[in-house]
């Protein structure tokens, strides 16, 4: 789902980088967010409420707090503005973050 | 303690002309910016700009945050990404999360250039996934080269729901409607007729009644509204989507002034509430000024002669001589750039604003 | 074409619905069983010895309409939900049918959900008359009598809520339950559900909440404030605070 060719954008990918979703493993690029790596992957389904309906991402830019998962055990983590490293472990936060 | 002259909160475009205007007068200059990049809402706009020259018309927005960003490049003004404005104090000292660090400043003047934030309405099913800010989908399509649909319903037809919308016919994906609860279309007719060109059709009078799906977003239910903004049964279509981008309008972030302190008035149009401010962008609070969107939604080219404005009158509040002309250069830009029937929204809000 | 789309033909549904004469008499089990399986519960679980006992675990059930009282028993004990009980005695325009309802949440008496046709789709909309909690809970709904070879299932109302605050998950229901309550600021609000005081601190909810208060109450919107912005505006890690030092 990412776009190879556009009329006015280039994209300069970095080099690639392999981050876990939910033990699943994710192909991204550096520079790019948790949440846009995701997305790109075709998963939308980012965290579920505390009424387990399921969130996405909202506004991707670190307002809405709609995207926040459970990264490298840390929860509440607001995946659109923060940047994929390699190795990474991202799970699907499911209510409330809980302290690791 | 970080001390500083002028504190700026965004390093957006109105961020970045206030930096540049008070750094230019010798002042020392911390910008605070949120995100990794500098540049706020311009480094996703593809499209070329409305304005005139000083304001870089027909330059696209993602070149234009390069030019403001040469323009702060200078040894007083310190660009802080990663960095968070998180409160305004009392006692002057405002605070904030950089990377992973807790830091306090004491500046002697601060521009609040924080932006705005994108409005969301209420329909069932508002909060699947799938459903968008526009804002959101331009983001990932335009500064990641992510594609972020196959089928979209937009819903506004103001500038952002149509740049958006031709956006996405740019990235490959299929714009089903743009539906506008408005009976007009809000945007430039411009961007409007782009669109028809396309054959997108833009349906007015008209909302979106529910959005569906089984885990993420499935359909999308419009319907006519009447004059009360009542929606009209047996008017619904059902239009499949996978994407449901927002586009109703955005709401001045505006956290910390009300905090400071600063007087706040309610003008729907400027985007709610927004801080009172002279014609010189000063808030009520000595010393604390506002620009950009933070201070009033407004376009690009606007929030650049604010904040350029913002940044002078700081200047000239900490005692640096600023040329009479310099700051009526800027009242005349805004002045042009707010004139003609596109403005008139803008102007009354403004009336409202300063009594 | 049952076989290939799951969906009895109406020529089939015919073949196993009572005589109008036996209808007109009360309560009676209606089994839609059109394929030999092995399986006999509805034969060896009926009281009444309505059902004629199988010579062959594949045999299809026959009912003797003069036995069945309409009890429902069946209903239960069938492992392919393929029975329902229908009543053309309930009132002048309507018939009740009792049918199982396998899904949470149950609907309420009284409320008012969709019928909807053997391939599920929506016919009209039908009263709950009765909720029989059970392994399966039975549903009783009250429907036009035009309409009873046609329906054979329920399903709820699409929720008509809106989420007004996502990070507290709080949706126009819940919040109007609030105002009802004589809650009429935001502050107020906020304080009872937490509307605000999440991780967003207010940014998608207040536009909303000053607009629904505005709705419901009959107000200008700007007679509404935002909640009071407390420090801090974004959440931060209290590990962050404590490092501090000057």
């Amino acid at each position: 789902m990412r776009i190879e060719e556009h009329p006015i954008l280039d994209f300069n990918r970095g080099k690639p980088i392999t981050f876990t979703f939910d033990g699943q493993t994710v192909t991204s690029y550096e520079n790019e967010t948790v949440a846009v790596a995701l997305h790109s992957a075709g998963i939308r389904i980012l965290s579920r409420s505390q009424k387990q309906r399921p969130r996405g991402l909202y506004c991707a830019i670190g307002n809405c707090a709609s995207c926040m998962m459970v990264v490298d055990g840390e929860a509440n983590v607001k995946t659109c503005i923060t940047l994929v490293q390699e190795g990474m472990e991202v799970k699907t936060q499911i209510g409330k973050g809980i302290l690791a | 303690m970080i001390y500083t002259d002028l504190l700026v909160v965004g390093a957006g475009p109105a961020g970045l002309s206030a930096a540049a205007a008070a750094g230019t007068q010798g002042l020392d200059v911390l910008v605070l910016e949120r995100s990794h990049q500098p540049g706020g809402q311009l480094v996703k706009q593809t499209h070329m700009f409305f304005g005139s020259k000083e304001q870089y018309a027909a330059y696209r927005g993602f070149e234009i945050a390069d030019f403001l960003l040469d323009m702060i490049k200078m040894p007083n003004v310190k660009l802080q990404l990663n960095a968070t404005a998180l409160a305004a104090y009392d006692d002057g000292i405002w605070t904030a999360q950089v990377g992973e660090k807790y830091i306090k400043v004491k500046p002697r003047a601060v521009v609040v250039a924080a932006g705005a934030n994108e409005r969301n309405i209420l329909f069932p099913g508002n909060d699947l996934p799938g459903v968008y800010g526009a804002g959101a989908v331009q983001t990932l399509m335009n500064q990641y080269g992510v594609r972020p649909a196959k089928r979209v319903v937009m819903l506004g037809a103001g500038n952002i729901g149509l740049i958006v919308s031709y956006q996405l016919l740019q990235a490959g994906v299929e714009v089903a409607a743009v539906v506008e609860a408005s009976p007009n279309i809000g945007g430039y007719l411009v961007h409007a007729s782009k669109l028809r060109r396309m054959g997108v059709p833009i349906l007015t009078s008209h909302t979106v009644k529910r959005a569906d799906g089984n885990e993420t977003l499935e359909s999308v239910t419009t319907w006519a509204i009447d004059e009360k903004w009542q929606g009209i049964p047996s008017t619904e279509v059902i239009w499949s989507a996978d994407t449901l981008c927002i586009a109703v309008g955005l709401s001045p972030l505006c956290e910390l002034l009300w905090q400071a302190g600063c007087k706040m008035v309610f003008v729907p149009e400027l985007g709610g509430y927004v801080p009172y401010r002279d014609g010189n962008m000063a808030t009520s609070i000595e010393g604390i000024y506002a620009a950009g969107d933070a201070a009033g939604v407004e376009e690009a080219s606007v929030a650049m002669v604010g904040g350029k404005l913002a940044g002078l009158s700081a200047a000239r509040y900490l005692g640096v001589d600023i040329p009479d002309e310099s700051i009526l250069d800027c009242h005349k830009q805004l002045e042009a750039l707010r004139s003609g029937p596109a403005g008139a929204k803008i102007r009354a809000g403004l009336g409202k604003l300063t009594h | 074409m049952l076989e290939k789309t799951g969906v009895p033909t109406p020529e089939q549904v015919d073949s196993i619905f009572p005589t109008e004469e036996r209808l007109s008499q009360g309560p009676i089990a209606i089994i839609e069983c059109f394929q030999p399986i092995p399986c006999d519960p509805c034969a060896t679980s009926c009281p009444q010895g309505a059902i004629a006992p199988f010579m062959d675990i594949n045999d299809l059930p026959i009912i003797n309409n003069k036995k069945c009282n309409g009890c429902g028993i069946c209903i239960m004990k069938c492992p392919g939900l393929a029975i329902i009980v229908l009543d053309m005695t309930y009132s002048e325009t309507q018939a009740l049918i009792r049918l199982p309802y396998e899904f949470s949440p149950l609907p309420q008496i009284g409320e008012i959900v969709l019928a909807l046709d053997r391939s599920g789709a929506k016919v009209a909309e039908a009263e709950v008359i009765r909720v029989t909690k059970g392994k399966p809970p039975i549903i009783s709904i009250a429907v036009d009598k035009a309409l009873v070879k046609t329906l054979r299932n329920i399903r709820p109302q699409p929720s008509e809520a809106a989420i007004l605050c996502r990070c507290s998950d709080l949706n126009t229901d819940d919040i109007r339950e609030f105002i009802a309550q004589g809650h009429t600021t935001v502050d107020a609000i906020k304080r009872l559900s937490r509307l605000g005081m999440g991780p967003c601190q207010g940014r998608t909810c207040t536009p909303l909440i000053i607009r629904e208060l505005a709705t419901v109450l009959s107000k200008p919107v700007e007679s509404f404030q935002p909640g009071t912005y407390r420090p801090v505006v974004k959440s931060i890690k209290l590990g962050e605070l404590a490092e501090y030092t000057e």
